[in-house]
């Protein structure tokens, strides 16, 4: 204290006293503000504990949303379509790749320039040439059959 | 820690008896915080907010207290950070340079109707507010609460010499303001 008065005159003759005032009651009510205060705390902290769900929700949506469609339409589609149908689109009407393949290694430069020069020989079957075909392999029985439909 | 202390931390730390220890903790220190705060912050309003949260931190981080000090030197270490960065959060709101922080602590204590002082307390308050924060709260801590150096060191986190030396240039600002006023 002498100190003080001897390094700040003017301070030390100031009377020490608090000059702040609060109101009325305020100390009796504080506790009971706070209390409330603390249980809105206490209901938000496990609200921030769910704030991951909450952020991972659509991105949750949209998985669930794809997972959906692949159970309703994808797997239905596999599921019911017909073997034959999926195979012959797999090998290309029954002839596999590797069957290709194998037949054109098997023919000569040559012979497969000609073969790409020449044309298409299906289209000119005669007449008598399907006629012959028919009487040799299908009845006249099987014809009216294939007629009445 | 006195016996009292060490019962209320202990309860503090058991599920079924916390609600009452922290009820006991805040009815004995409430009043000491909240002058300590107020000298920081001035108004009433900010002082009243700031006292409630350093209570909130001091129930959320209570497991996390080691004894190693007073519950009373733990409470003035929390409700201290919480003064200055409340003040430090408003500096940054407002875009506050530096210099203007003890006008704008000075016009709240002008519109602040619990001011009760005479002209020659304001005049002090005023003194005070044209220091630095940390060098305010030391002077408050001292001049007005009178509180132990060693204490003050362990809640500023500061040592006992620069707590000195910070507290005398203090005084001799404090000095030098109440002459040229006059």
């Amino acid at each position: 204290m002498d100190e003080l008065k001897e390094i700040a005159p003017k301070l030390s003759k100031i009377k020490k006293e608090q000059p702040f005032g609060v109101p009325d009651h305020y100390f009796d009510d504080f506790s009971a503000r706070l209390q409330m205060k603390l249980e809105a705390e206490k209901r938000i902290i496990p609200n921030q504990q769910n704030r991951i769900i909450q952020f991972l929700k659509p991105a949750l949506g949209l998985a669930a949303s794809f997972a959906l469609i692949f159970m309703l339409v994808y797997w239905p589609l596999k599921s019911f379509t017909p073997t034959e149908v999926v195979n012959n689109i797999n090998t290309e009407n029954g002839i596999p790749d590797s069957e290709y393949r194998s037949m054109v290694e098997g023919i000569d430069e040559n012979s497969f320039y000609t073969l790409l020069d020449e044309p298409a020989q299906t289209a000119e079957i005669s007449d008598d040439d399907l006629l012959n075909y028919l009487s040799a392999n299908v009845s006249d029985y099987d014809i009216y059959l294939g007629t009445e439909n | 820690m006195d016996n009292d202390d060490r019962q209320i931390i202990a309860d503090l730390k058991q599920d079924n008896k916390r609600d009452l220890a922290f009820h006991q903790l805040v009815k004995k220190y409430q009043e000491r915080l909240y002058w300590h705060i107020r000298k920081i912050v001035m108004s009433h309003e900010d002082a009243d907010d700031v006292l409630q949260n350093t209570f909130i931190k001091v129930w959320k981080s209570i497991d996390r207290f080691r004894e190693e000090s007073s519950l009373y030197t733990w409470l003035y270490r929390i409700a201290t950070n919480e003064s200055l960065t409340f003040l430090n959060s408003n500096k940054r709101r407002s875009f506050m340079p530096l210099n203007d922080v003890s006008d704008y602590l000075m016009k709240n204590l002008m519109s602040d109707p619990y001011f009760e002082g005479e002209t020659i307390q304001f005049k002090l308050q005023e003194a005070i507010l044209k220091l630095p924060d940390k060098q305010r709260t030391v002077f408050n801590m001292k001049y007005f609460d009178e509180m132990k150096y060693d204490d003050m060191s362990k809640i500023l986190d500061t040592s006992v010499g620069a707590l000195k030396a910070s507290y005398h240039h203090a005084v001799k600002k404090i000095e030098e303001y109440l002459k040229n006023t006059d």
